[in-house]
């Protein structure tokens, strides 16, 4: 198998719903085999690019594949291959849970018996239940037996532990590494960034329908900073004014500042010029990226106005 | 949400904390009266109009004092008119507004206990099993004031309803003391069922079984009063439809009668109020049951489900069109005695052709079951459109399903459902024709006349289908589709419209069997016409974007 297949490839790809721009030309790569994390704020375009992949919405403008064909056009056909979770699950208030997960499973041609009944035990779902005495959480759990239960090469996971517990969290955790393990493909949207940081080999961050970052978390924590907490036996002279060097905060003998990576070996010269006793170097965290590309925007916006 | 339902004993109460269960009530009730001014509306003119237009009816119909006495004596010893009308205070010296009452009054206290029903179990159990309330109640409000508010509306509903009612009959023409008592015996009618509806939400844990329990006692309340009515007075004065009644407008005016509907209002709300303070929130006193954990082997395919969501709704429309079919069969029989004195009667049944008053009559009924199917047709397809927009339709469609087999699936089940209630009403009408006249042979002939009759309703529904594809943010005009198809059915002679306007209902292209012969052309071109509609709402669905919300 080729492992830099794609999954899905959106290039361009444009939604408008009257006046509002859902999706602003939109690029998005998904390989086989990956699991994609898709972060976003809320609004961003992160459900939309999830329905047209569904075929659910159609497209304005743009190319759009998925399994290599088209999810409008080959809706069918694709779905027998993939598997859907929704972020906010509706079920028919008069079926149970059980119920629900079985048509859905034999709408995609059956449905693994020992391992829906393992899903339902691992998530501790009661399936005798009525799905509209269900809490959100149920419902999600509910979506995701049935689509954990499937035997798709391909998940799209919509937020899916938005309701559940940090316990309920961790089995889906499992199981997502399952999958990946199995050689299938998820395209993962979440807003729990310790999640992504521990599933995702590759990350793509949208907002306002457009891609702003994409790459592998090595790559975008390239991109950014990372934190230094040095212990000189002097004072640390010159860093402030080494291009790629911010954040200098002195205090007595320990100095905390922010590189750039093409900076860090000036920044490492003028340390060791003082003496140094014990240095701590701080990857920026996923959360930190995010709110560092989120803050600039809206520090830039805030700006423009 | 728990399952466990606890009776503890009241918390203890000090005046202060009693008052703190109502804070906040007013300012919810100017929410819910927001959140219900449409439905305030549509209620009003609906029930409005259905009386007005029945008065002006009436008052075409019977213009002399032999016209109106021969309508008193056939209705008052008649047991199926007694049955649907009610005792017929007023027919001993029939007016037209006693023969008003005795054809609309019955009916319409019926609509109101359903229009207390639905409004009070939306404001109570609704606003509990979403989680609404919960929203609501994590403010500094009372607990009861969400209920209370809601109630409130109710009333306002009720009282807007009864108001307008009375000056429908005014306007008509029909005396001003009658319409009052008319009014306020629909206000009473309406809160004695907001207050067993109210009751019903602390006994169920879903809405779905509180609309469920007060349907039922309105379904009991109305056999009690029909057996009374015909047999034993007293007997009628255990359903509260006979509290209404019991006004006697447009007779001897009883106005004591309307406090007996105020107390058991009170005094449901009550009951209401105090289960209320003893049950945990999201709970109801009866547990609900475990359901099947598994799907049986014939749940696997998207026309499988269909079936699953329109069958609740089609049982009931079966038996309550085959209940009202049994209804105009069983007084089919006295239709030509009954219309013998009154020319302009039988002029508007027999407008139908040159048939037998009975068969004319047969025929009517048929139209009214027609209408009925087709009522149900189009709820059928919009709740298509409700699947739709609560994203049910996603994961069915996110799965191996096409939007054809989904939307398809949807339209053969509810034109089979059709088909189903109209043949049924057909058939109980030539089961209560055959009884009533000793004439085996009227099961065969009613029910064919019903078979040849679907395809109307049939287009209506496709009708539905095709605004639910093609343009699903109108869909709820099919609505508008059906109510004008049956004024041009039912009213076209009262209201003189011309020939054009009356061939825009498809109810009009339908041989009206058995009062006229069967015709093939137009019986085929209507199932032509319900295909297009139900292939162009396929094409709607296959070409646009799904809509949630």
């Amino acid at each position: 198998m080729d492992v830099q297949e794609q999954v899905i490839r959106l290039r361009g790809v444009r939604k408008s719903f009257g006046s509002t721009v859902a999706l602003d030309g939109l690029d998005l790569d998904v390989s086989r085999g990956e699991v994609h994390g898709f972060l976003g704020p809320n609004g961003a375009g992160k459900s939309v690019t999830i329905r047209v992949l569904l075929g659910l919405l159609r497209r304005d403008a743009g190319e759009v594949e998925l399994l290599g064909g088209d999810p409008w056009r080959d809706a069918v056909e694709l779905h027998r291959r993939l598997a859907y979770v929704p972020g906010d699950v509706s079920l028919w208030p008069g079926l149970s849970g059980g119920e629900v997960i079985d048509l859905l499973g034999s709408l995609r041609g059956g449905i693994d018996r020992r391992r829906r009944d393992d899903l339902v035990e691992r998530f501790e779902l009661d399936p005798r239940k009525k799905a509209a005495t269900y809490s959100k959480g149920n419902r999600q759990k509910v979506a995701l037996v049935a689509a954990l239960a499937s035997d798709a090469e391909l998940l799209l996971l919509d937020e899916p532990t938005s309701g559940l517990d940090p316990l309920m969290e961790s089995v889906f955790q499992d199981c997502v590494l399952e999958m990946k393990a199995e050689g299938r493909t998820v395209l993962l949207s979440s807003h729990i960034l310790a999640e992504v940081e521990k599933l995702c080999d590759r990350v793509t961050i949208i907002r306002r329908g457009r891609a702003v970052e994409q790459g592998t978390l090595a790559e975008l924590r390239r991109m950014t900073r990372s934190t230094y907490r040095v212990e000189t036996e002097r004072p640390v002279d010159g860093l402030a004014s080494i291009d790629g060097v911010a954040a200098v905060h002195v205090e007595g003998r320990t100095t905390v500042f922010e590189a750039d990576d093409a900076a860090l070996d000036a920044a490492l010269g003028a340390v060791r010029a003082a003496g140094v006793r014990s240095l701590l170097a701080q990857p920026p965290t996923l959360e930190e990226l995010f709110l560092r590309h989120y803050g600039d925007a809206a520090a830039t916006e805030a700006d423009r106005r | 949400m728990t399952t466990v339902t606890t009776i503890a004993p009241p918390p203890a109460s000090s005046t202060t904390r009693a008052r703190g269960s109502w804070h906040g009530t007013g300012r919810l009730f100017r929410l819910a009266l927001r959140l219900d001014r449409t439905r305030i509306v549509m209620w009003t003119i609906g029930t409005a109009a259905l009386v007005g237009v029945s008065a002006t009816s009436i008052d075409g119909l019977y213009t002399t004092d032999a016209e109106r006495l021969a309508y008193a004596q056939i209705t008052r010893d008649n047991a199926a008119m007694i049955i649907q009308a009610g005792p017929g205070y007023g027919l001993d010296r029939p007016t037209n507004g006693a023969i008003l009452m005795n054809e609309v009054a019955v009916w319409t206290f019926v609509l109101v206990a359903i229009l207390g029903i639905m409004a009070t179990a939306r404001a109570t159990r609704l606003d509990e099993e979403t989680a609404r309330a919960e929203l609501v109640r994590s403010a500094p409000v009372g607990r009861h004031a969400g209920a209370a508010a809601g109630v409130l509306s109710v009333l306002v509903t009720l009282l807007v309803v009864g108001i307008a009612v009375a000056f429908a009959c005014v306007g008509a023409g029909f005396g001003v003391v009658g319409a009052v008592a008319f009014g306020i015996s629909l206000v009473g009618v309406g809160m004695v069922f907001a207050a067993i509806t109210a009751v019903a939400a602390q006994v169920a844990s879903t809405t779905r079984g509180t609309r469920g329990l007060a349907l039922s006692v309105l379904g009991a309340a109305f056999v009690v009063r029909a057996v009374g009515d015909v047999s034993a007075p007293w007997f009628s004065w255990l359903s509260p439809i006979h509290w209404g009644q019991a006004v006697r407008a447009y007779a001897d005016e009883r106005w004591a009668a309307p406090v007996v509907s105020a107390a058991v209002a009170l005094g449901g709300l009550a009951v209401a109020l105090r289960w209320a303070d003893h049950r945990d929130f999201g709970a109801g006193l009866l547990p609900p049951r475990p359901a099947r954990a598994t799907a049986s082997r014939w749940l696997t395919s998207p026309i499988a489900l269909a079936a699953r969501l329109h069958r609740g709704p089609t049982i009931g429309w079966v038996v309550g069109v085959a209940v009202l079919g049994a209804f105009y069969g069983v007084v089919a029989d006295q239709a030509e005695e009954m219309l013998a004195d009154n020319p302009e009667l039988a002029d508007f049944l027999a407008g139908l052709g040159g048939a037998s008053i009975t068969d004319a009559f047969l025929a009517t009924g048929l139209l009214v079951v027609g209408l009925l199917a087709a009522g149900c047709g189009v709820s059928a397809a919009l709740r298509m459109r409700a699947e739709e927009s609560a994203g049910r339709a996603d994961p069915l469609l996110a799965a191996p399903v096409s939007r054809t087999t989904w939307a398809g699936g949807h339209q053969l089940v509810v034109l089979a459902a059709v088909v189903t209630v109209t043949v049924a009403g057909a058939f109980a009408q030539g089961l209560g024709a055959a009884v009533s006249m000793g004439d085996a042979r009227q099961v065969g002939r009613v029910t064919v006349a019903g078979l040849v009759m679907a395809p109307a309703p049939a287009v209506l529904t496709g009708f539905a289908f095709a605004l639910a594809g093609a343009a699903p943010r109108r869909a709820a005009l099919a609505w508008a589709a059906l109510v004008l198809a049956a004024s041009m059915g039912l009213l076209a002679e009262v209201l003189g419209l011309p020939g054009w306007a009356r061939d825009l209902s498809p109810f009009q292209h339908v041989p009206a069997m058995p009062a006229a012969p069967f015709r093939l052309a137009p019986v085929l071109g209507l199932i032509v016409v319900a295909a297009a509609c139900c292939l162009a709402g396929l094409a709607g669905v296959r070409r646009r974007d799904l809509a949630v919300g």
